[in-house]
């Protein structure tokens, strides 16, 4: 069976990358020229693309229950969705917003790095479904609140740095107020801490309740390690700016959550090419580890380790 | 096309000559009164603001009596503007030497291009001030109010003001703010705060830009003001008039702390507020909160240096007035796009008005032969009554395709005739060889 049949004809991962960089482009072209067109243009293409997507991951359901997130492809398609559902949020109620170049910018790379992800099913998945759901939404979500939270520093610092210097607003691209991007920053950082918290105590716990014979917490390995690093950092964050008045105002909400996006690169990038341990068999579909040795049915496991452009 | 236009206007007409000839509100609605008494033909509506007074009219008398009568603009130096330019004088009893050489007049396509210049502003004073459309619908109304503004005049200003959304729609030429106080809050404010009505907004002083300001922070709902003056009497009176609150000058510090929003106008000599004190007495009780200063003062109340504190946004008068001045120079290059809306419109306008000049006589040519039609048929069907109904139908078909096909090319000829200005040579030819009646 190839990834065609799974997925419908017509529907790959190209059409909704592709609507989207369009949508990219024409973003980035409006700020340069701006036509009354473009807007809805816009709108209309990011929709299509969401369409599409949205029925991708539903084939991907449909062939195998245990995705969207039961690999590292899976999580990080379905991050870029929700990252997508951000953005078409974000325009409405902020319609003259940049927001979507940076967003859409992350969507185009979350769903880059998707095809070099395992698409392996996740060894959390050994564990009850609930919990193992529970570990891979709240991560997705933290993972989102956290990007969100990082674009808006950049924005802050921006807006900031042009007010400083009296520059002049852009007629093509205006930024969120300070106090707008001040609350996003504030909000982000709170509910990162306590998304990526759930995820990863979630993740320890199913460990050492279902972890059979391997029921310990590897703590040396670079994804645990990364992974408590970021929720160390963030809740460090957290009790700071609650403690520390200064810390819930501007510029410095702002460095936190720049910081919090630096370890949330560490993490991915950790689980991306060096997990081995926490999630056995990731990293390794091409040396046969299946969701069939997880304990996956047969037919679920391959259906899962398929995807465009390799096969099955 | 029997209009016309006299009056002056800050571009050709000196101070002393436009306070002269200035009307107040019940002035103006005086004067319309009077001149519709004396002439009831003439359409008139009367624009008179700071900058300009100007008397546009229309007369249905006949062009030949009223001197010159160029249609196509010129200075026309006729009868009936020189009535016009006599009831402007008489009636703020101004002799005419006084005003020799300063007045203006125009007449036909000039009046609507000037009228349309005034509306969209561009013959402001400052191009793009929001203002004049809502002193032209004023205008208008006025007249209406009093009787002077009959169809000419509803056409002109209707498509005035049609000319000035356009404007408003198809350019940026009024999104750019040229005033200190709307630059400093659309431009920068509102990039810091999302809304002002939960803001704090002190101001220190109470100088003439500090009102100015305010009024703007109002329109965008702040309600929080609070004044603080050395002179407790002028800063009471202040506070009163916005329904603000009065602090005396000791606690500068302990407002400065609470505030989000500062407008500074005072007439000190030297810095009200250094860097080193901020940072010492201001500062640490903020925790880093966006102070948002607006030093409108010469010289400066506050020193440049506090600028550079963490969550101070610094403005002087000097960053204002460059942000004005990119303004006005953004302005200055939506200026083709509007002139060209303006041609447009202007075209349209004097086609259309040529058009309802050859609308009597297309009308009268239609009646001439709709009647020998209705009664050859008559005389033809009871001639022969033993016609069906569907064969006289066709008869009364074939006599309608035959009265527009006799009647297209005169029509033809005369709709393309009036593109460039009323016929008269042609109307009054056809007028002749079809017998027309005016």
């Amino acid at each position: 069976m190839n990834h065609t049949e799974i997925m419908g004809p017509g529907v790959q991962i190209v059409c909704f990358a592709a609507s989207y960089l369009i949508a990219l482009t024409l973003e980035i072209t409006g700020l340069w020229t701006r036509t009354a067109w473009r807007r809805p243009l816009v709108i209309g293409i990011t929709l299509a693309g969401l369409v599409a997507h949205t029925w991708y991951l539903g084939r991907r359901v449909g062939a195998a229950p245990t995705a969207p997130l039961a690999s590292q492809y899976d999580w990080f398609l379905a991050a870029a969705w929700l990252v997508v559902v951000v953005t078409l949020i974000l325009w409405f109620y902020i319609p003259r917003s940049p927001a979507g170049i940076f967003l859409l910018a992350v969507v185009l790379a979350l769903i880059g790095v998707s095809k070099f992800a395992s698409t392996t099913p996740l060894a959390s998945f050994q564990a009850p479904r609930f919990w193992g759901m529970v570990h891979a939404v709240c991560l997705m979500l933290g993972t989102v609140v956290v990007i969100c939270g990082f674009l808006a520093g950049i924005m802050y610092l921006w807006q900031s740095y042009r007010l400083k210097n009296k520059l002049p607003p852009g007629d093509r691209f205006r930024l969120p107020s300070l106090e707008w991007l001040e609350r996003v920053n504030s909000r982000a950082l709170g509910i990162s801490t306590l998304l990526v918290g759930v995820g990863f105590i979630t993740g320890v716990l199913g460990r050492l309740v279902h972890g059979g014979d391997q029921a310990f917490v590897p703590w040396t390995d670079p994804v645990v390690l990364s992974l408590a690093a970021m929720f160390g950092w963030l809740m460090v964050a957290e009790i700071f700016r609650l403690v520390y008045p200064a810390a819930r105002q501007g510029r410095k909400v702002a460095y936190l959550t720049l910081a919090a996006f630096v370890f949330l690169l560490i993490t991915l990038a950790s689980v991306t090419l060096l997990d081995q341990v926490v999630h056995p068999g990731l990293g390794t579909a091409t040396k046969g580890a299946t969701g069939k040795e997880i304990g996956l049915p047969s037919h679920l496991a391959q259906k899962l380790a398929e995807r465009p452009g390799r096969s099955s | 096309m029997k209009l016309n236009m006299v009056g002056c206007t800050h571009r050709a007409t000196n101070l002393e000559v436009r306070q002269l000839l200035a009307f107040s509100d019940e002035q103006a609605t005086r004067a319309l009164h009077k001149w519709q008494q004396r002439q009831p033909d003439t359409e008139m509506v009367l624009v008179a603001t700071c900058n300009r007074v100007e008397l546009y009219a229309s007369t249905t008398l006949q062009e030949r009596d009223q001197g010159n009568g160029d249609e196509n603009g010129g200075a026309e130096q006729g009868e009936f503007p020189n009535s016009l330019i006599q009831a402007l004088l008489d009636f703020h009893q101004v002799p005419h030497e006084r005003v020799a050489g300063q007045l203006i007049s125009l007449s036909g396509q000039e009046v609507v291009d000037h009228l349309y210049h005034v509306t969209t502003s561009l013959d402001s004073m400052v191009i793009g001030e929001p203002q004049i459309l809502s002193q032209i619908k004023e205008a208008y109304r006025r007249a209406q109010n009093c009787g002077s503004a009959g169809p000419m005049m509803h056409n002109l200003f209707q498509s005035a003001l049609r000319t000035a959304k356009r404007v408003a729609g198809e350019t940026s030429l009024h999104k750019h703010h040229v005033s200190i106080p709307s630059v400093a809050i659309a431009d920068f404010a509102s990039r810091v705060f999302e809304r002002l009505d939960d803001k704090r907004v002190l101001v220190i002083g109470a100088g003439e830009m500090a009102e100015e300001t305010l009024r703007y922070i109002r329109d965008t709902g702040a309600s929080q003001i609070h004044v603080v003056n050395r002179n407790a009497d002028r800063g009471k009176t202040l506070a009163a008039r916005w329904s603000g609150s009065y602090h005396p000058w000791s606690e500068l510090e302990a407002q400065l702390t609470t505030a989000d929003l500062v407008i500074s106008t005072t007439g000190a000599t030297e810095s009200i507020m250094t860097a080193r004190r901020y940072h010492q007495r201001v500062a640490p009780h903020r925790h880093g909160r966006v102070l948002f200063i607006l030093d409108l003062a010469v010289p400066r109340d506050f020193d440049p240096d506090m600028g550079n504190s963490l969550g101070v946004y610094l403005y002087s008068l000097d960053d204002l007035s460059a942000a004005c001045k990119r303004h006005q120079e953004a302005r200055q290059q939506e200026l083709p796009a509007a002139e060209k809306i303006i041609r447009q419109e202007t075209n349209r306008f004097v086609v259309n008005a040529h058009h309802r000049l050859t609308a009597s006589v297309i009308t009268g040519l239609r009646h001439g032969f709709e009647q020998p039609k209705k009664a050859e048929l008559q005389r033809l069907f009871h001639k022969l009554p033993d016609l069906d109904e569907p064969t006289r139908e066709e008869i009364s078909r074939f006599a309608d395709r035959l009265v527009n096909k006799i009647l297209h090319p005169p029509m033809q000829s005369l709709r393309e005739a009036s593109q460039n200005g009323t016929p008269h040579g042609l109307l009054d030819a056809i007028k002749r060889l079809f017998q027309l009646q005016d």
